[in-house]
């Protein structure tokens, strides 16, 4: 074979083989890549609280062209129940999860194994109480600065004169780090104020409940470290059975903002949950798509709500958000 | 760095007349199809451009009018419950009217209302429906849409959207409204008193509009501003007052309608504007570059390909047309290239009628140099010939001159069996040299005529010296160039022996030694000084002290002439010893076809 027929093959060869990948580039474009999909367990997810961090979740999805799935859940999800939510969907095709991990034993090292198949992003709060040392990216507001913050807003209210009231304080999950972080905020900010912490009560408060908040002996103020307990602590005073207690909290669902305009709580404190979930899932998005991308932690910012300022310009947004 | 570059020169060899067909008409359709391709595709790109544009605009105009219907529709809502139930009834006594005129329109619009209320010039609920609870300490005179509705009393007021903060909504949630607020002029126990009617229309009815025609899944975009920027719908509402995204909906807010350019954020984009009567509202399309580039990704592709597969086509056609052309040539000139290396092919003829005459010619030419080759050959054949006949008819007349003049004083002296035996020797000595007139003998033939003519000169020279013949019986069947050795006898004689007294003594020695035959003279004479042996065999006008004059000179050139430079004579001496010479031919087998091969003046192993 002489070059020149060498040559020519060469040149066809080559010519035929950029049609065959342009072909098949034209192919893949007209099917459309296939969208990522990323699951987010929360705890009972189908509550209102969710509905600024659901939004965000849907907002950065459109955003960053993936698919996203909030697992539906029950309020009282255990961490082997959480553990199992997981690996379910990762054997339906989930490429990453956000998770609002439960405490239990040995909850870190599970998701860490877990962590190896796909990523992992924590929204809401660590798995430990060591906010510092955990292993797993979050998206967060500190809860720590926030239970600072309800204690900074009660005691400017009460110009810093706190000396013999009795305050109550309300968790619905005393184990998990938000709850303990807020509670720690909240006490050493009021450690030299001279104010007495009657009762701290944790868990379920409905009227047939052991904690039933009625049950509790009077306090002059009630503070509800987050949204299900304010809430639950909302429709206490709402029928006069907080024994005129102020109600102070930290919420996220219209029903706290609800409570909040009809006087029941003094100030809410509203973690940024549409920037939760929206941030969350962008970094998620952003580790899916580039392969060196590795997620990092974000702290949110918080927004201490009054009925005065309720619906400014800005607060409306909050409001907005929540009412998706 | 100037002999880098002719050193490159040099190397660039010149293309095959195929490759630079082949190469100039790529070069040229290549090049075409390129601007082609640029061509189409901006022609493409421009038409889908204005394409996108037109549909743009023609959806938003599409979205405008249901925009404007709608606002038209709260206007009517507004107007019937002004004109039809305000207008019509005193507050003070005819509270039941009132309500159930509302209900009425209410209920016939509450897909689209969130609530319809009237409020005194106090700013008191005279009436709402659906009818709730009022929220306690509210006061709507400190409301953007009540100051709005009393700062220009003739207008309808359509607001911003914003939550809903007037009714204690049971079910603990807030709701997104954009508020049509007007000054009405209601009647209270019987006296006319200004108030504002409300209308809120539910935010969800334009968010779904505005859903809808951003449903696409490009990266154009719909937008609802108020006339000054701010933004009543975007789809990234959230992300924009959280900092996360931007849009120029200020700017946006400052255009008529039609289409402007504009960069943001470093992308060029298009904004398409069109005004919603009646609030001065602004619906703003975005269709960003990337847009635009991203539904003519598959037109790119597809020019692409259509090129590649041209350029497969056309590179077929190419070597075809190419191949079609050359061919001819090259065969032309591989048949010449064989003729050049020494093979004799048929010079090729065929291709088109050009390449068939220069063919035609080249084969003419090249017969033409085979005759006159031929001729050329025959010729010096002829010529050597011609030499070598004028050389040895040089030697006849002088030996023979010399043997008559010897018969003559034999037959005067009486001495007839001498003169017999010269006379049957001499006539041997010319059967020899006449040999039918061949130059080429064997060397047998050869030594009998050197034998025949050493009896003749020992008679003559009245045996003052003695002859051996020493020769190898096997030299004696091959070829030899006629009386080679009869002017080295005569010299040995002549300058060798003649001077002595019966003591001289000649030795001719024959033998066959690495394919040649050595035929040798020795005589024990006077010797040659060294400085004349050079002379011996190149200067042939030398003059001769004995002798015809016909030296080995003569010898050496008749022996060159046919075997080669190679061969001939060599000349050793001493003074006062001796004198060696010695022939040397190839061995070449007498036999009549080789005599015939060397007389034509072909040689044997001659490499010329």
């Amino acid at each position: 074979m002489n070059n020149s027929r060498k040559r020519f093959i060469i040149i066809e060869v080559i010519l035929a083989m950029m049609v065959i990948v342009l072909a098949v580039i034209m192919l893949k474009e007209q099917r459309g890549e296939a969208r990522r999909k990323v699951s987010v367990i929360v705890q009972d997810s189908d509550n209102s609280r969710w509905s600024a961090f659901r939004y965000g979740l849907k907002m950065a999805a459109e955003d960053q062209g993936v698919e996203v799935f909030v697992v539906s859940t029950g309020d009282g999800m255990t961490a082997e129940e959480e553990i199992e939510a997981v690996k379910y969907e990762m054997n339906h095709g989930a490429d990453a999860v956000i998770v609002q991990p439960v405490p239990g034993t040995d909850m870190e090292g599970k998701l860490k194994k877990l962590e190896k198949k796909v990523p992992i992003m924590l929204v809401g709060n660590t798995v430990s109480n060591d906010r510092d040392s955990s292993k797993f990216p979050i998206t967060e507001t500190d809860n720590y600065v926030m239970g600072q913050a309800v204690a900074e807003e009660l005691s400017s209210d009460y110009n810093g004169n706190l000396k013999g009231k009795t305050i109550g304080i309300v968790t619905a999950d005393g184990n998990s780090e938000s709850a303990v972080n807020r509670r720690k905020g909240f006490q050493e900010v009021l450690e030299n104020s001279g104010v007495n912490i009657a009762w701290s009560v944790f868990g379920e408060f409905g009227e047939s409940e052991k904690n039933a908040l009625k049950n509790q002996p009077r306090v002059d103020i009630v503070v509800a470290l987050d949204d299900a307990s304010l809430t639950a602590a909302g429709e206490y005073s709402a029928a006069k059975d907080l024994h005129g207690a102020v109600l102070y909290g930290i919420g996220t669902s219209t029903e706290a903002v609800y409570y909040l305009d009809t006087g029941i709580v003094e100030c809410l404190i509203v973690p940024d949950e549409f920037n939760a979930g929206y941030q969350s899932l962008t970094e998620v998005a952003k580790s899916l798509q580039g392969y060196f991308h590795k997620m990092k932690d974000t702290t949110l910012s918080f927004t201490v709500l009054r009925k005065e300022e309720l619906f400014s310009e800005k607060n409306q947004e909050i409001l907005f958000a929540m009412s998706q | 760095m100037e002999t880098k570059c002719l050193e490159s020169t040099k190397k660039l060899k010149p293309r095959g007349m195929q490759s630079t067909i082949m190469f100039a008409f790529s070069v040229i359709s290549v090049s075409i199809m390129l601007v082609l391709g640029i061509v189409m595709y901006m022609k493409f790109s421009s038409l889908s451009q204005h394409e996108i544009i037109q549909n743009t605009k023609k959806l938003m105009e599409q979205t405008g009018e249901n925009l404007e219907d709608y606002l038209v529709s709260m206007r009517q809502v507004s107007d019937a419950v002004y004109y039809n139930v305000i207008k019509e009834n005193d507050f003070s006594g005819q509270d039941n009217d009132i309500q159930q005129g509302m209900n009425l329109i209410y209920e016939a619009n509450r897909n689209d209302l969130r609530s319809i209320a009237i409020y005194n010039n106090y700013g008191s609920l005279m009436a709402a429906e659906p009818i709730v609870l009022q929220k306690e300490d509210i006061n709507v005179t400190r409301q953007d849409w009540y100051g709005q509705a009393v700062e220009e009393v003739e207008n309808m007021h359509f607001s911003t959207p914003h939550i809903q903060n007037l009714f204690d909504d049971a079910t603990r949630r807030y709701y997104w409204v954009i508020s049509l607020s007007r000054v009405v002029e209601l009647t209270e126990n019987g006296n006319p008193l200004y108030g504002v009617l409300l209308v809120d229309m539910d935010y969800s009815s334009i968010s779904r509009m505005m859903q809808q025609i951003n449903a696409a899944n490009n990266e154009q975009y719909y937008y609802l501003c108020d006339g000054n920027g701010q933004i009543i719908y975007h789809m990234r509402q959230l992300q924009i007052s959280n900092g996360i995204a931007n849009e120029s909906s200020k700017v946006a807010a400052g255009y008529k309608d039609g289409v402007y350019d504009e960069t943001f954020e470093g992308e060029h984009r298009k904004l398409i504007v069109r005004n919603i009567s009646y609030t001065g509202w602004k619906l703003v399309g975005v269709i960003p570059d990337s847009a635009f580039t991203h539904g003519m990704l598959n037109i790119r592709y597809f020019i692409v390909m259509l090129i590649l597969l041209m350029a497969m086509m056309l590179a077929v056609i190419h070597r075809v047309v190419s191949e079609r052309i050359s061919s001819p040539i090259l065969k032309l000139n591989d048949s010449v290239m064989e003729y050049e290396a020494g093979e004799k092919p048929e010079i090729y003829i065929g291709g088109s009628q050009e390449i068939r005459h220069l063919g035609h010619s080249i084969q003419r030419s090249y017969e033409q140099i085979d005759i006159l080759m031929q001729k050329i050959v025959l010729e010096q054949n002829e010529r050597r010939k011609s030499e070598l006949d004028a050389l040895q008819s040089q030697i006849n007349p002088h030996f023979l001159y010399n043997a008559l003049d010897s018969i003559t004083w034999m037959v005067e002296g009486g001495r007839n069996d001498d003169a017999v035996f010269m006379i049957s020797e001499l006539a041997k000595l010319f059967r020899i040299s006449l040999s039918k007139g061949r130059t080429v003998i064997s060397v047998q033939d050869e030594l009998q005529h050197a034998k025949s003519y050493m009896n003749i000169q020992k008679i003559r020279y009245k045996n003052c010296f003695s002859i051996t013949f020493d020769v190898d019986a096997e030299v004696y069947s091959y070829c030899c160039v006629k009386l080679v050795l009869q002017p080295i006898l005569e010299n040995a004689i002549n300058y060798g022996v003649d001077s002595m007294d019966d003591c001289g003594e000649i030795i001719v020695a024959g033998k066959k030694k690495n394919g040649n035959i050595i035929l040798s003279v020795t005589d024990n004479g006077i010797g040659i000084p060294e400085d004349e042996i050079g002379f011996l065999l190149t200067d042939s006008d030398r003059v001769h002290k004995h002798g015809s004059g016909v030296g080995l000179v003569n010898v050496n050139n008749r022996i060159q002439i046919l075997f080669g430079k190679k061969y001939g004579l060599t000349i050793e001496s001493e003074l006062d010893e001796g004198t060696t010479v010695s022939i040397c031919i190839p061995a070449v087998v007498y036999t009549e076809d080789n005599r015939k091969v060397l007389e034509k003046g072909h040689i044997f192993g001659r490499e010329e």
